[in-house]
């Protein structure tokens, strides 16, 4: 006996491969995207410089993470130098928001090439596998000699 | 010309078995905003329609809406899109032979683009018979603003579709 369902409001029409039941996914909601950070760092020499130009090792340069699946990192330099980076994260107190102890953990070194394709414009998915859900992060930029500008945006994906 | 009257179920029929053309960006690890309000939602699978409509591919590098002035995005406000896909198909008898590239760009709270030019995200050669349906996945989302640029040594009239996925959670 087939079944069937209304259709448009007004029509009965079986079920079949071409007439499938309506269904909708209950109870999902989509992912969200945030923007966490844009900003403008003159970078140096200096090893420990982070993206909001301090060198305070301490310093996080995000905060407040642990609900982001990953963040993605897109930056324009002003050339086509090569730029160090070393992000670290660390987690933190759930009521007082301090972290859990001094220091990081480093999770990515490596750096943007100088690329004659895209001289420019930088991507980098923190962190390249698998989940952040860190509370903080610091971005740390160099470059081997003289000074580049960058231009960061760092969105949060859940 | 001529024409034959088919059932609706034959005409799905054949729509489900006519081959696909495909190209697939695999150099793509991106995606645009403020047209958010405007995009009709296929809720609840979150999916969103960027742009749609025909594009006249010549031998300059077009956007997808028609322009050649580079700096003008084909889509916007695509920061929350996991990946994009251009589905289209051209007009005419002959086999369709169109080049296309990415590019993506980023943008800061008022909107300005971070700095001048683009990203190349890749590019492909769409090569299919005529009449024939292709589709591009660009999955590296989160982009700000694409710029999809198509062109043809053969001049070609492509009607095609931009849509954009988010993910979702199941509660």
């Amino acid at each position: 006996m087939p079944v069937r369902f209304l259709r448009n409001a007004s029509e009965l029409a079986d079920v079949s491969w071409e007439s499938p039941l309506p269904v909708q996914v209950a109870n999902a909601r989509p992912v969200s995207a945030d923007t966490l950070l844009v900003a403008t760092t003159s970078v140096t020499t200096d090893a420990n410089r982070d993206l909001l130009g301090s060198t305070s090792s301490e310093l996080p340069t995000l905060d407040g993470c642990g609900q982001y699946r990953k963040l993605v990192w897109i930056a324009r330099r002003a050339s086509d130098t090569q730029i160090n980076y070393t992000i670290r994260a660390r987690a933190t107190d759930p009521v007082s928001g301090a972290p859990l102890e001094v220091g990081w953990r480093t999770i990515m070194t490596g750096n943007f090439p100088a690329d004659s394709a895209n001289p420019n414009w930088l991507r980098l998915d923190i962190p390249a596998t698998g989940d952040g859900y860190w509370d903080q992060y610091r971005i740390e930029i160099s470059v081997a000699s003289g000074t580049v500008s960058l231009v960061s945006k760092i969105v949060g994906v859940r | 010309m001529s024409a034959e009257r088919i059932t609706r179920r034959e005409m799905l029929k054949r729509l489900i078995v006519a081959p696909i053309g495909a190209a697939a960006l695999v150099t793509l690890p991106v995606r645009e905003a403020s047209a958010a309000a405007l995009q009709p939602y296929y809720e609840p699978y979150f999916v969103a329609v960027l742009w749609e409509g025909r594009t006249r591919c010549d031998s300059l590098w077009r956007s997808l809406k028609g322009d050649v002035v580079a700096i003008l995005p084909t889509v916007q406000g695509a920061t929350p899109y996991d990946r994009l896909y251009w589905t289209g198909y051209a007009l005419g008898s002959a086999p369709v032979n169109v080049n296309m590239r990415v590019l993506a760009r980023a943008v800061d709270h008022n909107g300005v683009p971070l700095g001048n030019g683009w990203r190349s995200i890749g590019q492909a050669t769409i090569q299919t018979p005529p009449q024939r349906w292709f589709r591009v996945e660009i999955p590296e989302g989160h982009w700000d603003e694409y710029r999809i640029e198509v062109r043809s040594a053969t001049p070609r009239l492509v009607y095609s579709r931009v849509i954009a996925s988010q993910g979702y959670w199941k509660e």
